[in-house]
């Protein structure tokens, strides 16, 4: 009994374990990407871009502020609130992540479109910063649902010593 | 007796068994609830940073009534007394020229010339005969939005109120009354709004002067000066001066005009 415990316990908490890590990895890609797109912005720098221009419009168009705050700076401030919930123990940890990387990968969605039909202009830095966010929130949402099995593990002990505590007393009288 | 305690053993074993089902029911219900809550949290969230992003409620647009008549006499008052001819602001010998690449539908560009340092250096600079400002047409957000024809028409019909020596008050309310961008706003019935409100310009003439084909050829050469010497976005702000040429492509602060125009003079 003890054994089987021992060697699930193990095997399911590093699956949790491993979508933390990959949580973490991807919220550091999107952290570096935050960064620097918010440098280049408060610096007054072009960015560095792949397609001719295609950077520069999107960042000069009126989509890239909100309510004057740039739209990478709050994609940082996104990432980096994912990259804290997975260092956040039970349901507040996995709930706040879930909720930072679905309104970061609904909102990428709308900017995506933006630069699809409005702007007609791609912007190398959104791209990637929007595929990281639908990965993280795919993984928050995996992680979101999953541990609901993982918790129940611990409590199993205590009934199993409440009857053999009875069996002992039965057995002095 | 064996049994009894086997049976009663059983029994709690059961009711064990229900409980921690109802437990784990309940868990799984407050966690359903939990996904949501989250959800539909998430989904109101990024309805109002949608909301936000899209200018709100803040059209733009031709302004009526007391709105109107204070934006004009506010463009008549920014820009009476300083000399004009064509696109160009100021002094003609003024030892600074500061070359501006805009497009009248672009967003930033009406930052630019409405928040950022552009007000102050008109006020100062340019009034004092230090520095001219030369407009040059350079399509953004009019070749990104649904109508990218309507630029040559809508660059022209500044052009035809610079005729007049009335561009840049032309230009100014069409900042200020600037539309929604990507509604295709700017028509004839814009246009000529913009022209009535501009003070003392003869709509005939203006009108007439739309037709001119060499205001159109200055837009096209306007928009291939722009790519010869690398401009992407609007605004672009090239300065010249007496110690050489710097250039930008930003809502500049005054702060920032000064710095380059000290760095040209």
């Amino acid at each position: 009994m003890s054994t089987a415990v021992s060697t699930a316990t193990p095997r399911r908490l590093s699956v949790d374990a491993k979508l933390r890590i990959a949580i973490g990895i991807l919220s550091v890609i999107g952290i570096g990407i935050g960064t620097y797109l918010t440098y280049t912005h408060y610096a007054k720098l072009n960015v560095l871009c792949l397609s001719s221009g295609g950077c520069e419009t999107v960042q000069h168009s009126r989509w890239s502020k909100l309510d004057g705050i740039p739209v990478a700076t709050l994609g940082l401030a996104g990432y980096i609130g994912i990259f804290i919930s997975i260092w956040i123990r039970g349901e507040l940890g996995r709930a706040s992540g879930f909720g930072l990387a679905l309104v970061g990968f609904l909102f990428s969605m709308y900017l995506t479109y933006r630069e699809a039909f409005t702007i007609h202009a791609y912007c190398q830095w959104c791209l990637g910063s929007a595929a990281i966010m639908t990965v993280l929130a795919i993984l928050t949402t995996i992680r979101m649902l999953r541990t609901e099995t993982v918790e129940p593990v611990a409590p199993k002990k205590k009934p199993v010593d409440r009857a053999e505590r009875r069996r002992q007393m039965a057995a002095r009288r | 007796m064996a049994s009894r305690t086997k049976q009663k053993e059983e029994a709690r074993a059961r009711r064990l068994a229900e409980e921690r089902a109802r437990a784990e029911r309940a868990r799984r219900d407050r966690r359903i609830r939990m996904i949501g809550g989250i959800v539909v949290g998430a989904i109101i969230i990024v309805g109002a940073l949608i909301a936000i992003n899209s200018g709100g409620g803040n059209k733009g647009g031709i302004q009526t009534g007391t709105e109107r008549n204070a934006t004009v006499t506010a463009v008549d008052q920014m820009f009476a007394g300083i000399p004009q001819s064509g696109a160009t602001l100021g002094n003609p010998k003024a030892p600074v020229t500061m070359t501006y690449y805009g497009d009248y539908e672009c967003p930033i560009c009406q930052e630019f010339t409405l928040q950022g340092g552009f007000p102050q250096l008109v006020s100062n600079e340019v009034r004092q005969g230090k520095v001219k400002v030369v407009y040059k047409s350079f399509c953004t957000a009019t070749c990104n939005g649904p109508n990218p024809n309507v630029f040559p028409t809508q660059q022209v019909a500044g052009l035809a109120a610079g005729k007049q020596n009335k561009f840049w008050q032309y230009t100014e309310l069409f900042y200020r009354e600037q539309g929604q961008e990507d509604t295709g706003y700017v028509n004839e019935a814009y246009l000529t709004a913009l022209a009535r409100q501009t003070t003392g310009l003869n709509l005939t003439t203006w009108q007439s002067d739309r037709n001119d084909s060499s205001l159109t050829n200055q837009v096209s050469s306007d928009q291939h000066a722009g790519k010869t010497i690398g401009v992407t976005g609007t605004p672009t702000l090239v300065f010249q001066g007496p110690k050489g040429e710097t250039g930008m492509s930003e809502v500049a602060s005054y702060a920032q005009l000064q710095q380059a125009i000290k760095q040209v003079s």
